[in-house]
């Protein structure tokens, strides 16, 4: 029954993404990061390593610490903000479907454009390296992983940004709360606690700025911590549907 | 008659304001009933915790032979339907792809989507955005939704807002035929007596979140009854016998006739009696009816407010 209103949930979320504006933000903020990333790569020769790892350091840098979270806010907000406006709020709450449904769909579908901003992102790491900075080969396959990484680090964040446009009307404060985090995502991993931050899961996944793996030995407290705090956001947002009053 | 809206004293509270007090709603089966109260008689309010919308501070509510709890609250919803305040939708999506997102959510058939397209006549705009339509049409979106999955229960909360007089008059055509055309009980409010009485045979009276009236429309027009009108060949003696009847100051004088207001049957006939005694010369009483809608002012103006009407 809840698994039937689940998959009822995720199409409705899903048709909702249709010809959305949405896009448009997972076209083109990659697209800077990996300028801004290739550009830095190309002209810090006395620092970075010329090739594929050194490439993908200067990637991730300015993708996990400006671009990823605010982008991941962005997809929550948009979606949140479809029920903020008017009365859609009713809508979707006279629906047949358990709130909580509404809030994993809601997941699904955002998890569903972070993996392919992920993909997006993926290639064009692959064309700058190709193309801009003339490396030879192709990029090693752990790069490949990490981008994979970074998808399942984008639930926790995901589920958290989902919970703040919840139970925020406006769009931007929870974007800018996003930003914040992702820079302090930075500073807790430079300190070894990058496992009890949202944020930090992500750098750790991505492996961002490093030449050596991060996560090395430690996959499954990783994947521990993004199903907790997943699994907390979610039971939050989903208890809080279920006792609010719709004005 | 069982009812398929029954509700028990419900009443509900934001802080020290009470929005809905002692409700007891009884929607019969199969009826058109009028919800009707002045703005913020408390409508909205009721109609949303008939939904699970809301919480009630206190009383119950019993929907289509169950008890609305967070258990039954889902298997209730799938046989309502409902458009509460401004129809909802998604702007950048066509009137279908609304429809088909509703009607996945309601499990119901994708075929269905045709059927209430054809009912509120938007079937040459299906393929249009929503985000295109004039409020009219996104009202009619709204009541499409509503329809969905064959509801057994429409709720629906003042359609008509903000519609011009042509799309009132549609929209009262439209729901007029729902119940032929879709075999649901309704459930509508307005805040005008006049919109709906053509098209309600049960009405409900709300005012300040109290029901002052519930019961078949043409009970409404005997509950309450009009001015007495008295066709007299000689007024001026009347003067002594109306004021030793307490109603000297009530009396007034309108084409000839001397019009008092509403009086109980025994009290009138009584007060004939003693004015063809007095050589009044007593050649008419007749008993004026009252609109609806001055049966609707007069009842919430009793309870102490005029309301907008």
């Amino acid at each position: 029954m809840f698994l039937k209103a689940l998959w009822r949930s995720i199409r409705a979320e899903d048709s909702k993404l249709r010809g959305a504006r949405v896009w448009a933000v997972f076209f083109l903020i990659p697209l800077l990061s990996a300028a801004y990333g290739t550009f830095s790569f190309c002209y810090n020769s006395a620092t970075v390593t010329r090739d594929w790892n050194g490439l993908w350091g200067q990637h991730t840098l300015y993708y996990a610490l400006f671009f990823f979270a605010p982008m991941a806010a962005i997809y929550a907000a948009w979606l949140w903000r479809l029920e903020h406006l008017g009365h859609n709020w009713t809508l979707v709450l006279s629906m047949p479907v358990p709130p909580l449904c509404l809030v994993l769909a809601k997941l699904a579908a955002t998890f569903k454009l972070a993996l392919f901003t992920q993909m997006w992102m993926w290639l064009l790491f692959f064309g700058c390296g190709k193309l801009w900075a003339g490396l030879p080969g192709v990029p090693p396959a752990a790069c490949l992983l990490w981008a994979l990484r970074g998808a399942v680090a984008a639930v926790p964040v995901l589920a958290l940004q989902l919970l703040l446009s919840m139970l925020w009307r406006g769009f931007a404060p929870p974007v800018l709360l996003a930003l914040l985090g992702g820079v302090v995502g930075f500073l807790f991993v430079s300190n070894g606690w990058g496992l009890y931050w949202p944020y930090g899961l992500l750098v750790l996944g991505m492996n961002a700025n490093q030449g050596y793996d991060l996560l090395a030995g430690q996959a499954p407290p990783f994947a521990a911590a993004c199903a907790g705090f997943t699994f907390l956001f979610c039971a939050a947002a989903g208890a809080w549907l279920k006792r609010r009053d719709i004005a | 008659m069982q009812n398929v809206v029954m509700t028990s004293g419900l009443c509900k509270a934001y802080g020290s304001r009470t929005a809905v007090q002692g409700l007891d709603l009884c929607v019969p089966y199969g009826s058109v009933y009028g919800f009707i109260g002045p703005n913020g008689a408390g409508k909205t309010t009721t109609m949303k915790l008939l939904l699970g919308l809301i919480h009630p501070t206190s009383g119950s509510i019993r929907l289509l032979d169950e008890e609305l709890t967070p258990q039954s609250r889902l298997k209730i919803l799938s046989r309502t339907g409902s458009l509460i305040e401004s129809p909802s939708y998604y702007a950048h999506l066509t009137a279908a792809e609304n429809l088909q997102l509703v009607a996945g959510l309601k499990g119901a058939e994708a075929k269905d989507v045709v059927r209430v397209l054809d009912i509120v006549r938007l079937t040459p705009d299906a393929r249009r955005k929503v985000g295109q339509f004039s409020l009219g049409m996104r009202q009619r979106l709204g009541i499409a939704m509503a329809l969905l999955g064959w509801p057994t229960l429409l709720i629906l909360d003042e359609p008509t807002n903000g519609l011009d007089p042509a799309g009132i008059q549609e929209m009262r055509a439209l729901l007029a035929e729902m119940p032929r055309r879709c075999g649901a009980t309704v459930l509508i409010s307005s805040h005008l007596l006049s919109e709906l009485e053509q098209i309600v045979d049960h009405v409900g009276i709300l005012n300040k979140g109290r029901l002052l009236y519930q019961g078949p429309l043409a009970g409404l027009q005997q509950h309450s009854r009009g001015d007495v009108a008295l066709r007299l060949l000689h007024p001026a003696l009347a003067a002594p016998v109306l004021k030793s009847a307490g109603l000297a100051g009530l009396a007034r004088e309108e084409r000839g006739e001397v019009v008092l207001p509403p009086l109980k049957e025994a009290f009138l006939a009584d007060l004939v009696g003693s004015l063809a005694a007095a050589g009044a010369g007593v050649v008419g009483v007749s008993c004026r009816s009252r609109s609806l809608e001055e049966i609707f002012l007069s009842l919430t103006k009793a309870d102490g407010e005029t309301g907008v009407v």
